[in-house]
């Protein structure tokens, strides 16, 4: 490493200029560092072989004789420096260029040698604030603080790297700032935190083995171990490797994502804590969810459990691999409990009629078919699109959500408000039209979820597309304000009020 | 080319609507869009057809066989369905202002309806290609937070093209709401 190159001017918090601040002087080191890594090897193996008087030969450079050979070594190892004092300058020059500032409504970035950038941020724009630390950043303690704001593209705002301290500090600041929160003195304060979950380490095993994944790696290599029994070669085996990486690949970082995973709640939002070699706290505003879907894969049925994932405005546009995408999961697997608690809390009013229990109708969403607890289902004749699960397929409405039914095999219920709704849509085709059915779309923003109640009666669909809209429109209209704190005060809200209460007797 | 299905359905039968058809909110008035987009896409796919026929003319010029001019016939015939496809394309697409949303309609055989609330609205998108300039159209897009919002309305004249825009970001900015 050549930590010790960069210049250690200027500590970060004190870049002078009206509030301008510097991130860590590390930084450039941390985020190239497999490059340096790669250049201090090479650069440590030939000064090494060139101090022994190049008496070894370097595959590299070929050594005709003790003379030529210095001069080479010289001429080398001189333009290696050179080249290596140029980038070290560049990093260092992009260092300083690299400052942030943050006021009461805004946050702003500076950056670029070559060609600038000035992102300015509104706060109260602000959808999610992460703070994650690469496995390198946490060795030196230094953190990433990412904020996401609504935008299409790479819309988010990274600081990196800061000291951890710093990196919380920052969060906090901003949080109050988006939350419109009033506060005294130069730190702000952070706001209490309420573990309640937590996915233990064996659950989380299980829930990987017992994934779609496991199952498609063991059918894999049972049929190549079987083509190698049946062929009496080992050719086969070659067939194997590629497989077994890229599902490896998938499986291992599902579990690196989701271990040690916790969440917490606080006035501030979801607080989610989760990695083994680059942990991430990821800390989601209250109201910033535009869409929740319980999962559950085929293999967990036995064991009741559910997967949580949400829309985030900001989350959805970033890269996503076939996994997943690790911001979007609010809940990597829990019990049905777990699961209705972490969902309780980012849609907390699920406006159900007065005679009805919130987890009755979730439930009925979660396991029945056909039409009940308000459900309407799929008619009969969109089995003819949906040979098994068209008697899960179905909507509900509620005061405040849209909950949709899907899937036979792998569960599934979203949940939409109606205030988060962006847009809707009903289409038909062909055949969908000869059998009286149509398919209804809410559009959300991106994210791993895309609301459709498929193959609904016409009418139905026809009634639905009003009603929502209409739901929509007055959800907006009653809207609260951006900023979750103003108007509340400093009091902050209590969090218990929020989590659902256990029908009697459960 | 225009996209569209394989074979075309037959007209739907006669009679009155039902209240409860998806496709057609009550008490909005519908507006078409202009059929010089018809015309438009016709010419454009008129080209196509003519590139074909040139490189259709080349075996038939150079050998002296007879069967390259059945696909003459053929390219004519698909030309004609194509023109009559656009058409119908074309006059299935409907755009209708409420007091608080967009509609926007589209498709015969594979029906689609968009209902964008003015509130959500993020920009407005408004393009015309050379041609479409060439015919004075323009499109017409709104775009709201979800990539899936798709509520374009193509082939407006360029004057409702413009004031369909202001009214749009006019009623944006008087509904907003955040996300």
């Amino acid at each position: 490493m050549t930590v010790e190159s960069v210049p250690q001017a200027g500590r970060p918090g004190h870049a002078g200029e009206a509030g301008w601040q510097r991130v860590h002087p590390l930084t450039p080191a941390i985020r190239s560092w497999q490059a340096l890594a790669v250049v201090g090897f090479f650069l440590a193996r030939d000064l090494g072989e060139g101090w022994l008087g190049g008496d070894r030969s370097s595959p590299s450079v070929p050594v005709p004789g003790r003379e030529v050979g210095l001069r080479v070594w010289l001429a080398g190892g001189g333009l290696i420096v050179l080249v290596l004092l140029a980038v070290l300058a560049f990093m260092a020059l992009s260092w300083r260029m690299t400052r942030y500032r943050i006021t009461a409504d805004t946050l702003e970035l500076r950056r670029g040698v070559l060609f600038r950038q000035h992102r300015l941020a509104q706060l109260d724009r602000l959808q999610a604030v992460d703070v994650s630390q690469p496995f390198l950043a946490r060795l030196f303690g230094l953190a990433r603080l990412t904020v996401e704001v609504a935008g299409a593209g790479a819309s988010s705002i990274e600081l990196a790297f800061l000291t951890e301290t710093v990196a919380q500090d920052l969060r906090n600041r901003l949080l109050a700032g988006a939350a419109g929160l009033e506060f005294s003195g130069e730190v702000a304060p952070e706001a209490p935190e309420h573990y309640w979950l937590e996915v233990p380490l064996p659950r989380l095993v299980a829930s990987i083995l017992l994934s779609g994944s496991t199952a498609m790696l063991l059918v894999t290599s049972l049929g190549l171990v079987a083509v190698m029994v049946a062929s009496g070669s080992l050719a086969a085996a070659a067939g194997i490797v590629p497989t077994a990486l890229g599902i490896g690949g998938v499986l291992w970082s599902r579990f690196t994502r989701g271990f040690g995973f916790r969440v917490a709640t606080s006035p501030d939002g979801l607080r989610l804590r989760h990695g083994l070699l680059e942990t991430r706290t990821q800390t989601v505003p209250p109201g910033r969810v535009q869409a929740v879907r319980l999962s559950q894969p085929l293999l967990w049925r036995r064991l009741d459990w559910w997967q949580v994932e949400v829309n985030v405005a900001g989350y959805g546009t970033r890269r996503s691999d076939s996994s997943g995408s690790s911001e979007t999961t609010l809940l990597p697997v829990g019990t049905r409990a777990d699961a209705l608690a972490v969902t309780a809390f980012v849609a907390p009013d699920l406006g159900v009629g007065a005679g009805e229990h919130p987890r009755v109708v979730v439930d009925a969403g979660l396991d029945d078919v056909g039409p009940g607890h308000g459900f309407v289902a799929s008619p009969p004749a969109a089995r003819w699109f949906d040979w098994i699960s068209w008697r899960r397929n179905g909507f509900r409405v509620t005061r405040t959500v849209l909950l949709i039914r899907s899937g036979m095999m792998v569960r599934r219920l979203v949940m939409v408000p109606h205030a988060r709704t962006q847009s809707l849509a009903v289409q038909q085709g062909p055949l969908q039209r000869r059998l009286g059915l149509a398919s209804f779309a809410l559009h959300s923003t991106p994210g791993p979820i895309s609301p459709v109640a498929a193959h609904l009666d016409v009418a139905v669909a026809a009634e639905l597309l009003e009603a929502q809209a209409e739901r929509s429109r007055q959800a907006r209209a009653a809207a609260g304000p951006e900023r979750w704190m103003r108007g509340v005060g400093t009091a902050r809200p209590d969090d218990s009020e929020l989590r659902p209460s256990p029908p009697p007797g459960h | 080319m225009a996209v569209g299905p394989l074979s075309p359905e037959p007209e739907q039968s006669t009679g009155p609507r039902r209240p409860t058809d998806p496709f057609d909110a009550p008490a909005v008035v519908w507006r078409p869009i202009s059929a010089k987009l018809a015309t438009a896409r016709r010419i454009v796919t008129g080209v196509m057809a003519a590139v074909l026929a040139l490189l259709l003319l080349v075996p038939v010029l150079v050998t002296d066989l007879t069967w390259p001019a059945w696909g003459f016939l053929l390219l004519a015939g698909a030309y004609g369905w194509a023109w009559w496809l656009i058409g119908r394309q074309v006059s299935a697409w409907a755009y209708a202002e409420r007091s608080e949303e967009l509609l926007v309609r589209s498709g015969r055989l594979w029906r689609r309806i968009v209902v964008v609330p003015y509130g959500r609205l993020q920009y407005v998108d408004v393009e015309a290609g050379p041609l479409a300039r060439a015919f004075g159209i323009a499109s017409v897009q709104l775009h709201t937070a979800s990539a899936g919002t798709d509520s374009r309305i193509p082939g407006l004249e360029s004057t409702e093209a413009a004031t369909l825009r202001d009214r749009l970001t006019e009623r944006g900015q008087a509904q907003l709401a955040g996300l």
